[in-house]
């Protein structure tokens, strides 16, 4: 039985509409959640990524953050709805993408400028963040886009730290009670929405073969973390 | 009644349906290479036939346009005389049988071109009809018309009743006048010259609501928009903008417009305003129950080209892939809901897909890949061929010892080809000590390593 004192305040944040962190604010059912493409990360996840709240793919290079949002994003083309995708530094390669099932022609591409970060100066990575923010904004209002994904993996973190802290809750807000899926993909966290998930991963390489002529790269084994102590632990192959 | 026939000697519909227009808001058209008006309005503004048919002759050489014209009362023997006589032929009211008797029978062929006598069946019975009347020996349309004809349609049937009327030069049709070609267009001459965006933004609104509104009313959809701004130095700034896909709503129009001219403003102020919109049938949209709702033509047309003031043209629009082997190679295709494939790969441009289920834990499917568009220059130290040591040129790489490695894949392409675009290259994947799984090559020619790409 909730106390008067915490009815009154849950009011207020109400119509302020400052109730995202309230459990239970909003139907949890499994109609308002989007496939990760990964059925143990979807099962970890209590059905996928949450409509209408930013979620973060999160780790370091090469521990599969591209393989899971291509995946996500060929789940719900698959479900011939439609995904942006907002790509800062176009690093995006259609081809591996093609080949892992994401359907291109449902696919909305936002290229930024072929920068390459590691030798770009600091302004033009930091132009470069801002258009990518803003066209990410822009989808999001659109509507109608099952994912929109901005992937920020390749841009430093001192940049990323230089945008002004509310630029993540516009961006949470925007998407608030819209039937879309917001994604940042990073090295590390940047601004999920209150109810959003963060699944930060590792991956270990898969070699076969025992010399460099018949050895070969069979794929990745992910292991993503996600929950509030980070405590629930999956791994998927890829 | 008086109608007028002009046969060009080439195919030129435009300039035939100029002229007629200019005589006669009744016209019929026929083909490439002919048309038929109505002249009988005319005699009161030019006056006798043959100063009518003079003055069309003077419009249609105007017009670049080398004609036989035939006026007549009926529009058959307009008809058959302007195919049968070069120049001009005037023909006085009651004199048609009489003219047309003279020419030769076969000229009835050419009523297989007409739009009333066009169908399919039409020019196959009138040869069959043609011959018998041959073997009957009947050389001349006068010969035919003095037939009686109820004994010519128990002889050849109904088309050759209809061959019969037309030789005594009877009206086969009536003539069905040609609908004009609505122009969607709104234009505004400002008494003050604007200068500026933002002041140009009420002047299309005015414009794009007259506009939608026109369009709603004759069912059509905006495909392409000319906009057209008189300068004050008297040059004309246009714009033209292509829709992905039909649209009518004014707001989105006027938004359109102006995130074009954001992106290629005029260079001077204005003092005069056209919109015009190229149109086609209204569509109606049957949208899914099963599936969840798309965004409508309007906005994502209004999205695409925010996207595009923002970032450029080219950087907006799905992806695409080309027909090689050198994997860096990719383009961009145009995002339309309507021309998105009904399920993942059905383009033909991707390779097939695993398929759209889940696949079960364990299953390998593809590894993405971060694709650097500039390679990042790197030293590279071999022990027996393979990579041991990697150092990027670059800051943020760190680079380092290789850990683990596979290749090389050799591939190469385009040696036929003169425009420096033929690759000949190693490819590796390798494993850094900096924890990075990277795409290296080695450009066969040079010896050059560069990094391509992640592994991610």
């Amino acid at each position: 039985m909730k106390s008067a004192a915490i009815s009154q305040l849950e009011s207020v944040l109400r119509e302020k509409k400052l109730d995202g962190t309230l459990l239970g604010a909003w139907p949890d059912a499994a109609a308002s959640r989007v496939s990760t493409g990964l059925e143990p990360l979807d099962a970890m996840l209590a059905g996928g990524w949450r409509r209408g709240e930013v979620s973060e793919i999160v780790g370091a290079r090469s521990t599969g953050r591209t393989s899971l949002l291509v995946r996500t994003l060929a789940a719900a083309t698959a479900r011939r709805e439609i995904v942006g995708l907002v790509d800062p530094v176009d690093r995006f390669d259609p081809r591996s993408a093609a080949d892992a099932g994401l359907d291109l022609t449902r696919v909305l591409w936002v290229r930024g400028p072929a920068l390459v970060v590691e030798l770009s100066r600091p302004a033009a990575i930091e132009r470069a963040v801002h258009q990518a923010v803003r066209a990410f904004d822009l989808i999001v209002r659109a509507g109608g886009f099952a994912i929109v994904a901005l992937d920020l993996a390749d841009v430093p973190a001192r940049h990323l730290r230089a945008l002004p802290w509310t630029t993540w809750l516009r961006l949470a807000h925007d998407n608030e009670g819209r039937d879309s899926v917001g994604l940042l993909v990073g090295e590390t966290t940047m601004g999920k929405s209150p109810r959003g998930t963060s699944v930060h991963l590792d991956a270990t390489r898969e070699w076969t073969g025992g010399s460099p002529q018949s050895r070969r790269l069979s794929g990745l084994t992910i292991h993503a973390r996600a929950g509030i102590n980070g405590h629930a632990i999956v791994s998927v192959a890829c | 009644m008086l109608m007028c026939a002009v046969v060009a000697s080439a195919a030129s519909p435009e300039a035939l349906e100029t002229v007629a227009r200019a005589c006669s808001p009744r016209i019929e058209r026929h083909g490439d290479r002919a048309v038929m008006f109505d002249a009988s309005g005319l005699a009161r503004a030019i006056g006798a036939p043959r100063r009518i048919a003079e003055e069309v002759a003077r419009l249609a050489s105007a017009h670049g346009l080398e004609a036989r014209i035939a006026l007549a009362g009926t529009a058959t023997a307009a008809w058959l005389l302007a195919h049968a006589r070069p120049g001009l032929t005037i023909v006085e009211p009651g004199e048609e049988a009489r003219e047309l008797g003279e020419l030769p029978i076969g000229v009835l062929k050419t009523l297989s071109g007409s739009r009333n006598t066009a169908q399919a069946a039409w020019g196959q019975g009138l040869e069959e009809v043609l011959a018998i009347l041959a073997r009957w020996g009947l050389k001349t349309l006068g010969d035919f018309a003095r037939l009686p004809r109820a004994d010519v349609r128990a002889r050849l049937g109904a088309l050759g009743a209809v061959c019969h009327q037309a030789a005594c030069g009877e009206t086969l049709v009536p003539l069905v006048p040609a609908k004009i070609a609505p122009r969607f267009v709104e234009r505004l001459e400002l008494e003050y010259a604007i200068d500026g965006l933002e002041p140009l933004s009420f002047v299309l609104a005015r414009l794009c609501e007259p506009l939608a509104a026109s369009l709603e009313r004759a069912d059509r959809g905006a495909v392409e928009v000319a906009l057209r701004l008189r300068l004050v130095t008297r040059a004309m700034h246009e714009r033209t903008l292509h829709l992905p896909a039909p649209m009518r709503d004014a707001r989105v129009l006027r938004t359109l417009l102006m995130l074009d001219l954001e992106s290629h403003p005029p260079p001077a102020a204005i003092d005069w305003v056209e919109v015009e919109v190229g149109v086609v049938p209204g569509a109606i949209g049957q949208g899914s129950l099963l599936t969840r709702a798309l965004p409508s033509s309007e906005t994502i047309a209004t999205l695409l080209a925010r996207l595009r003031a923002l970032v450029g043209e080219s950087r907006v629009d799905a992806p695409g892939l080309v027909d090689t082997y050198d994997d860096r190679s990719v383009t961009m295709t145009e995002f339309r809901i309507g021309s998105a494939s009904r399920g993942p790969g059905a383009t033909g441009t991707a390779r097939e897909p695993l398929g759209p289920s889940l696949e079960p834990l364990g299953t390998p499917f593809g590894v993405g890949v971060r694709r650097f568009r500039l390679p990042i220059a790197a030293r590279v130290a071999l022990a027996h061929g393979a990579p041991v040591r990697v150092d990027p040129a670059a800051r943020g790489l760190a680079g380092g010892r290789v850990l683990a490695c596979a290749g090389p894949w050799r591939s190469s392409g385009r040696w036929w080809a003169l425009d420096r675009t033929d690759w000949d290259r190693d490819e590796w994947d390798v494993e850094l000590a900096d924890g990075g799984l990277y795409r290296l090559t080695k450009n066969r020619a040079t010896s050059r390593w560069v990094i391509e790409g992640l592994i991610d």
